[in-house]
């Protein structure tokens, strides 16, 4: 079945989500206080959203590459941060991490190496499924896939669940933000966000409500943007 | 278990160490994992002579401090008399006074003269060194505790807090009426040399008894270092021991993981949360999990192209909209419980039918195979988001669960209720992903081309 959205399209999609938002946020914000910290969290959303996906990536690719397909001890090793860092419900994480860092771009790096671990797991785990499905691969063991082969075929057919974990990173940013505020675990002193929007202790109806619709849209842009390769 | 609770330990410590709070914990001070300097009996003594030889203001504390210390102190400080200038010599003797009264050897009176003071420790270690030995402080312990003679009792005060060891360990466990009345003996003793006011009165019951061995059991773990000589085997053991990990260690080891700030046991914590958490985690997941599949075949069967674009919009705003909005929404509804089981759920099949949709391998088999072939790696990655939501729905619905526990005890600094709420939250999150690595082999078993996919 063809795609009814070509490339072009999507991506036309998505800067027009972004433009509306904006223009949107900018008209806004000289209304009232409140509508200033919407606009406020957007620039924040859109901003620390792109530099966790640019943080997940580059620590996702390699590592997951190197957990699928080079030595043993990286998968381990992997596997074992990862069952680390994910026995911990998020928002506690997050919470150590605002508290850890003062400024609030170190706090943005650190969410992005926490979601570049998890996604290097969900790269590691679609590599090692493609290479067991597809016959041609000879031969299937870890650490013993040619590098070029691999950076051709493998890595590009892999980055499905990459993409679409990729998608969701402004909504998990603000999901987990607004669930640091709302569990009251958030210092004081941190910067305005639409997590403070939506889990603050008595949020604004309007603006949070703004807030959630954009993160929805923001998403669905994004979603539709980081469309998977098909397999053919 | 070892790595997950050095994790969760750390946690709490960076938590703690916030800009602009003032740390809670009783071992704040300590460093988190490694003492690379543990502080003994014997470089407290030391350094309070020193303060207390030079004189000025540091002096002041470093008084308080020696008569704090007391006996323990004194086979360092007696000896170490006749190395300081005679002006010092009696400095460091009259700090000692409120010792000699506590030990019951002299009166405030005899001793409020410098020299006189100096002449007195002087023949007092002369006479009594020999008490100042382990073997037989402990001997004397033991003796009180199978029986109270009045003279017993004396010679433990003699020796002050150098028997704060012996007694402390000769406490034991509180099980019979004779168990009773040993601690009332051991308490008594205690209480002189600490001057702390640890009742145990007479004709005290089991539970009695036990509160104050609980007391001065949380007494040694918090001073113990303070009245121990840290010498060779037992140093390099305090370079772990006298950390906050260490104390939290020793704390678990006591039985029932430790005591909450408010005085239970973290046990009890935990098994109270658990029901309610296990109820959110196995209905929600279970829920959630069968749900994404059902959304994602639905998705996929039908044929109308507005619909599938309908349905992946609806499913990406749910996953997108955090959480908090729809918990706060729903907060104040009436049936809890019901609602925060309903939001977990919707949560999760949210997040699962997104990433079943659009995952490559989706594309090839059925949702059905896609499930179970995804379920290692989505197991890796959502139980923490939904643990998350959890956490949110206990907290504003105020459920009784190991998420508003561990939730309010990080936000408090109670160590202990946070290790007991993370580490059962963690071993549930270990569970899971367990759970969905035995689930994926079956991926293999049914794989079949399907006709339509996700827009």
């Amino acid at each position: 079945m063809n795609d009814p959205l070509s490339a072009k399209r999507r991506l036309a999609l998505a800067a027009a989500a972004s433009t509306v938002l904006i223009v949107v946020a900018m008209a806004l914000a000289p209304l009232s206080p409140e509508l200033r910290a919407y606009a406020r969290g957007l620039a924040f959303a859109v901003l620390a959203g792109l530099s966790i996906m640019a943080v997940a990536f580059l620590v996702a690719l390699p590592l997951g590459a190197l957990a699928a397909s080079g030595p043993r001890i990286f998968d381990a090793a992997l596997r074992f941060v990862c069952d680390l860092v994910g026995s911990l419900p998020t928002v506690f994480v997050a919470a150590v991490f605002w508290a850890g860092t003062s400024k609030t771009w170190s706090f943005v790096c650190a969410l992005g190496l926490l979601r570049g671990l998890e996604q290097a797991w969900l790269l590691r785990c679609e590599i090692v499924r493609i290479e067991a499905e597809d016959p041609e691969s000879v031969p299937h063991g870890l650490g013993r896939t040619p590098l070029v082969p691999f950076l051709r075929r493998r890595l590009s057919a892999s980055l499905g669940p990459l993409l679409v974990s990729a998608s969701f990173s402004v909504a998990w940013l603000t999901a987990l933000d607004a669930a640091v505020s709302q569990a009251g675990l958030r210092p004081p002193s941190a910067l305005a966000t639409w997590g403070s929007l939506l889990g603050g202790p008595q949020p604004s109806p309007f603006p949070a409500l703004l807030a959630a619709g954009s993160v929805a849209w923001l998403t669905v842009a994004l979603h539709a943007l980081f469309r998977p390769p098909r397999i053919t | 278990m070892v790595a997950l609770s050095v994790g969760m330990f750390w946690a709490s410590a960076s938590y703690a160490r916030r800009p602009g709070i003032k740390p809670t914990s009783p071992f704040a001070a300590l460093p988190v994992f490694f003492n690379p300097r543990p502080v003994g009996v014997r470089e407290l003594a030391t350094s309070a002579v020193h303060a207390i030889a030079f004189g000025g203001r540091p002096a002041v504390a470093a008084r308080i401090a020696l008569a704090r210390l007391g006996g323990a102190a004194l086979p360092y400080v007696l000896p170490a008399l006749d190395t300081l200038d005679p002006r010092s010599r009696e400095r460091v003797a009259l700090a000692l006074t409120p010792v000699a009264v506590r030990m019951e050897v002299a009166s405030f009176e005899e001793l409020a003269d410098g020299a006189q003071a100096v002449l007195f420790w002087t023949r007092f270690w002369q006479d009594r060194a020999i008490d100042f030995r382990a073997a037989s402080v402990r001997h004397l312990a033991s003796r009180l505790a199978e029986r109270s003679i009045a003279l017993r009792r004396e010679d433990l005060i003699h020796v002050d807090t150098y028997a704060l060891p012996a007694l402390i360990e000769a406490l034991g466990q509180v099980n019979t009426p004779d168990d009773v009345r040993r601690v009332e003996r051991l308490n008594s003793v205690l209480a002189h040399i600490t001057e702390l006011p640890v009742a145990c009165p007479p004709n005290a019951s089991v539970s009695d008894a036990r509160r104050a061995v609980d007391t001065w059991l949380d007494f040694w773990q918090l001073h113990g270092s303070d009245y121990s000589a840290l010498d060779g085997p037992r140093r390099l053991a305090a370079t772990f021991v006298e950390t906050q990990y260490g104390k939290w260690l020793a704390a678990v080891l006591r039985g029932g993981l430790g005591r909450t700030r408010s005085g239970e046991h973290a046990w009890d914590l935990v098994t109270q949360g658990l029901a309610t958490t296990s109820f959110l985690l196995f209905v929600g997941l279970g829920g959630g999990f069968a749900l994404g599949v059902a959304w994602t075949r639905f998705e996929r069967r039908s044929h109308q192209f507005a619909a599938r674009v309908a349905s992946a919009i609806a499913g990406t705003a749910l996953a997108a909209i955090p959480c908090a909005t729809f918990v706060r929404l729903f907060a104040g509804s009436g049936a809890e419980l019901f609602s925060a089981s309903c939001l977990v759920t919707l949560t999760t099949a949210a997040w699962v039918s997104r990433h079943l949709a659009r995952s490559t391998m989706s594309q090839t088999v059925s949702p059905i195979a896609a499930a179970f072939s995804v379920s290692a790696p989505l197991g890796a990655t959502y139980p923490p988001f939904v643990l998350s939501a959890i956490v949110l729905v206990e907290l504003m619905f105020r459920l009784p669960g190991l998420g508003r526990t561990a939730a309010l005890s990080l936000a408090s600094g109670d160590v202990n209720a946070w290790m007991a709420a993370s580490l059962a939250l963690a071993l549930a999150s270990l569970l899971l992903r367990q759970a969905a690595d035995l689930l994926r082999p079956r991926a293999a078993q049914s794989p079949r081309q399907s006709p339509l996919e996700s827009p």
